[in-house]
């Protein structure tokens, strides 16, 4: 059932993510305006994991939909896209589209929903014809824990628990403030950080991140 | 993310691994976070990013040594000195420390996430573990007020400026609306020009590459994606995010979303 991180494997490596305390840091701010010359990205860097480019395609972060212009704005890192639409438009895995906004099912969308967007490009229009919301990824349902369970984990530590809790997110969204007695190795940085994983395989591990994406 | 790297710790052989699938959305509704002074240091403090940080001592002894920016709510008081806060809706990050970072910081977390807010940080080590890194110390009076300015969009024009340029646009300076024909024709700012957003990348020869361009909509939202077409073609531009109401005498009602 969690055959999803094989194929992330390979690329992972390639993630510009770094670990220790040099990664304080964060990342070097971006440069001062996009450059006519280098052609915008068209994989955030969080998608870049798991995908790579494809031409009529991109991924990247949904940020806003304005239907009176039938626009669609995204994020691809600190880039912003923005591609028109029309009825024709594909829309799957929005779930929760509520009565009232039914004719506008983006309205449902969250800011920062990972989408992919097939589009088609005139005279340096974009224009959608399909999105994607990232569908959330499938857990066997006794390989899952509750914040119940969390809670009972934490207020025992992980000595009286056996436990070892891992914060899969990046660093900087770790230093916002992460649960008690978690460690971070951020998913990019697996392999990297296989040290901090304990020596007995059968102790038990409870991954965590930002919640169903 | 999560997921991912359960299946990479079986496939290297781990045989106990789960994954709290909710993760952070769903503990931050009940629970605490906690926050490193480093952390707080470098990734808030430094980074100037806004954060309610609260000092929860007795007001006294915060005044002997605090953290900066630190606003004074005695752990006591926290639960009658909710309207200080930022609107929930705000989710403002909230930190709280005390001495030692243990009772008092966890008790007013407690009183602040049974109240609806989220995040609320505990910081680890509270005060003592911030002096002892010798990160620098603040003495004398805390402020009492909370204040909280969330970080603007990039390319987002303060709305007290806006309102300047409303009433006296500079030459240099050029209001677009952004807004369709219908909304125009019933009402605009007197001196802007009207270039519907879904016509700005067939029109850019009307639009004046001299001037600093600042966009409106009716929400803020059209007016930042043409923000975003501008800027691209190199226009010195910024963006109105917010509400605008234009009666026919071209009178705008302005206010935050």
């Amino acid at each position: 059932m969690l055959r999803k991180g094989i194929t992330c494997l390979s690329l992972a490596l390639v993630s510009a993510l770094t670990i220790g305390p040099a990664l304080a840091e964060e990342k070097a701010p971006a440069p001062a305006a996009p450059a006519a010359a280098q052609p915008k990205p068209t994989v955030a860097k969080v998608c870049a994991n798991c995908h790579q480019p494809q031409p009529g395609s991109m991924r990247g972060n949904f940020d806003s939909v304005a239907y009176k212009t039938q626009s669609i704005q995204i994020k691809i890192d600190d880039a912003t896209e923005i591609l028109r639409f029309d009825e024709n438009l594909k829309i799957e895995n929005l779930h929760q589209v509520a009565a009232e906004i039914a004719e506008q099912p983006l309205r449902a969308l969250k800011k920062g929903k990972e989408v992919r967007i097939e589009y088609t490009e005139k005279d340096g229009k974009k224009f959608a014809s399909a999105l994607i919301a990232k569908p959330p990824i499938k857990i066997a349902p006794e390989k899952q824990v509750r914040t119940e369970d969390v809670e009972k984990l934490v207020a025992m530590g992980p000595e009286k628990g056996k436990y070892l809790l891992i914060d899969a997110r990046p660093l900087p969204r770790f230093q916002d403030g992460s649960i008690a007695t978690a460690v971070n190795i951020p998913f990019p940085a697996f392999d990297k950080m296989k040290d901090k994983l304990p020596a007995d395989k059968a102790s038990l591990i409870v991954y965590y991140c930002a919640g169903i994406t | 993310m999560s997921p991912d790297s359960a299946g990479k710790a079986e496939k290297l052989g781990y045989t106990n691994v789960k994954v709290y699938h909710d993760g952070v959305p769903e503990w931050v509704k009940r629970n605490y976070l906690v926050l490193s002074t480093q952390f707080l240091k470098e990734a808030w403090i430094d980074k100037d990013i806004p954060h309610v940080l609260v000092d929860v001592r007795p007001a006294k002894a915060a005044e002997a040594g605090f953290i900066k920016g630190a606003v004074t709510v005695p752990a006591a008081e926290i639960e009658k000195s909710l309207a200080k806060f930022p609107a929930k809706d705000k989710k403002a990050p909230i930190m709280v420390y005390d001495q030692k970072g243990e009772g008092d910081a966890v008790k007013a977390a407690k009183a602040l996430i049974a109240a609806g807010y989220a995040p609320v940080d505990v910081v680890s080590g509270g005060f003592e573990s911030w002096k002892a890194a010798g990160y620098p110390v603040m003495t004398g009076k805390l402020a009492e007020n909370i204040v909280y300015v969330p970080k603007p969009r990039p390319g987002e024009i303060a709305i007290d400026e806006f309102k300047k340029i409303m009433a006296s646009t500079p030459a240099d300076t050029l209001i677009l609306d952004v807004r369709n024909r219908d909304e125009g024709n019933a009402g605009m700012i007197k001196g802007a020009l009207l270039v519907p957003d879904e016509e700005i990348l067939d029109r850019f020869a009307e639009i004046p590459k001299d001037k600093k361009i600042v966009t409106h909509c009716s929400t803020g939202v059209r007016a930042e994606m043409a923000y975003h077409k501008l800027k691209e073609k190199g226009y010195n531009v910024s963006f109105l995010n917010a509400k605008v109401e234009i009666d026919k005498d071209g009178n705008a009602k302005i206010e935050k979303p």
